[in-house]
């Protein structure tokens, strides 16, 4: 069950993160925002704001301290649309 | 890898942005001749960049005020407000603040930006929401970093989105701190304050407004866009500089709820750095009764951002949405925003340029900041210089 959900939301982000990336890789797991895809901080907070319209959330700034991989940021959201 | 690595980035961007001549975000003024004009690079220029909004810096009362508490002071309190920095003059001013603001209680502090580290830091704490414009400034960035409580973003002057941001918190609302700023620094908007006033009272949370760039400005006595819109009631406190329409240095908190005393106890920006000296607390004290007492150097000051803002935006450039003293020019890429700052100088006149992350939404502005004593033939003149170099300003390369 939570497979699943961590696998749904990896889909939708990972359409996300490469509409914003800078830099075109295959997004994977372990793939750095920073430095695979080239977010700069004007780029992450485009891109968070999409985050926050498609799963109607809220992302507290807090959490962009522990973002680095993909796998990070899936984590998150699950947290915060109150997944396991 | 070393300590100073990282630092290599940097002299990577500064080399290949600033090949040669003058660096724009090193700029010194070797000499000042008024709160219009200065000396810069040899040349005699027009200062529109100092955000000295009423041009008090040489206003001969000030000057008086400072010089007198200076030779009966001396330079400096060397203390803390909480040890031997507060003469009586700090304590008068924050009186003067809290009777010219209609509030209980009034803080002084060192800067603006200590004022927000030490204020928002205090206020808000784990377990507390913190709820922020994205364009605040970097002192209200870093205040909420350094809280410990839950930091969220609204997009800028988007009230829906503000209203999402309080919605979902539930019954959180009631301790979220929401904070705002009276006239944004970079393209010179206003919050939309009325509203945030409304969406405050609904949610039952709190609201912090910097009026650093908008004191002295707005509102019929000067005292920001809260008393210009009629929602000063709704604002539970308030922060400002001393170092833009008040011509000195020093910052301030002043706040309906007595409470904020007890502040003085738990800020180390207040407790851990140095006073302002008395006679920079003079010269603000009599400042301040100059922007209650010479409503016409607000009148001035809108007379002329009207010419400024208007002559620009006849000649085609694009502008902040609102006419503000802050009047900021967008330009297309680094390069040409660069480029026409040094075209602007060369011609005598110094303005600002802002590159992102301090110029918000990735946007590379000439920031104009305008007087209340600019002459109308200064300002003909920046009108005149920026719609000559227009063409090669705003030119695809
Ligand atoms: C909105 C805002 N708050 C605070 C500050 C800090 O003020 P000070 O220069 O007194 O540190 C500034 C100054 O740039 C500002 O623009």
């Amino acid at each position: 069950m939570a497979t699943s959900q961590y696998d749904t939301i990896f889909q939708q982000i990972e359409v996300l993160l490469q509409e914003h990336a800078q830099l075109q890789v295959p997004i994977q797991d372990d793939t750095d925002l920073i430095n695979d895809l080239g977010f700069d901080s004007l780029k992450l907070m485009e891109m968070l704001e999409d985050v926050e319209d498609i799963f109607d959330i809220t992302y507290p700034l807090n959490d962009l301290a522990n973002l680095h991989t993909v796998k990070d940021f899936v984590l998150q959201i699950q947290q915060i649309t109150g997944g396991e | 890898m070393g300590l100073l690595d990282k630092l290599v980035t940097i002299a990577t961007t500064r080399e290949t942005l600033l090949p040669e001549g003058i660096d724009p975000f090193n700029v010194v003024i070797e000499e000042i001749y008024s709160s219009t004009e200065g000396q810069i690079d040899g040349q005699r220029v027009i200062l529109a960049g100092t955000n000295n909004y009423l041009g008090l810096t040489f206003h001969p009362s000030c000057i008086e005020a400072a010089r007198k508490t200076l030779l009966e002071e001396g330079t400096g309190t060397t203390g803390s407000r909480m040890a031997n920095g507060t003469f009586s003059g700090h304590s008068a001013l924050e009186k003067e603040l809290a009777l010219f603001y209609g509030c209980q209680s009034a803080i002084v502090f060192s800067t603006g930006f200590v004022t927000n580290l030490g204020a928002i830091s205090s206020l808000a704490g784990p377990g507390d929401v913190i709820v922020l414009d994205a364009d605040s400034h970097a002192s209200i960035y870093d205040a909420c970093r350094m809280s410990g409580a839950e930091m969220i973003r609204f997009r800028h002057n988007n009230m829906v989105d503000l209203e999402k941001k309080l919605r979902r918190l539930g019954e959180k609302s009631t301790n979220a701190l929401i904070i705002v700023e009276g006239i944004y620094s970079m393209l010179g908007d206003c919050a939309p304050l009325a509203e945030i006033a409304a969406l405050k009272e609904k949610y039952g949370a709190w609201l912090m407004v910097d009026e650093a760039h908008s004191m002295g400005v707005l509102g019929k006595h000067g005292r920001g866009l809260a008393e210009a819109v009629g929602v000063e009631q709704d604002v539970d406190f308030t922060v400002g500089t001393f170092s833009k329409s008040l011509g000195a240095v020093g910052g301030y908190c002043v706040s309906t709820h007595p409470e904020l005393d007890l502040l003085r106890y738990t800020c180390r920006s207040y407790v851990f750095t140095a006073s302002p000296s008395p006679s920079t607390i003079s010269s603000v004290r009599e400042a301040l009764r100059v922007v209650s007492s010479q409503p016409q150097l607000r009148t001035k000051l809108w007379e002329n951002v009207e010419q400024l803002y208007r002559g620009l935006e006849q000649s085609g450039f694009e502008l902040g949405p609102d006419p503000s003293p802050i009047v900021a020019i967008r330009l297309p890429t680094k390069e040409k925003a660069l480029f026409a700052w040094k075209a602007i100088l060369e011609k005598g006149i110094y303005v600002n340029l802002v590159f992102p992350p301090a110029a918000p939404a990735g946007l590379f502005l000439l920031r104009c900041s305008i007087s209340a004593a600019h002459t109308p033939e200064q300002i003909s003149y920046i009108l005149k210089t920026f719609a000559e170099l227009k063409p090669m300003m705003t030119a695809a390369t």
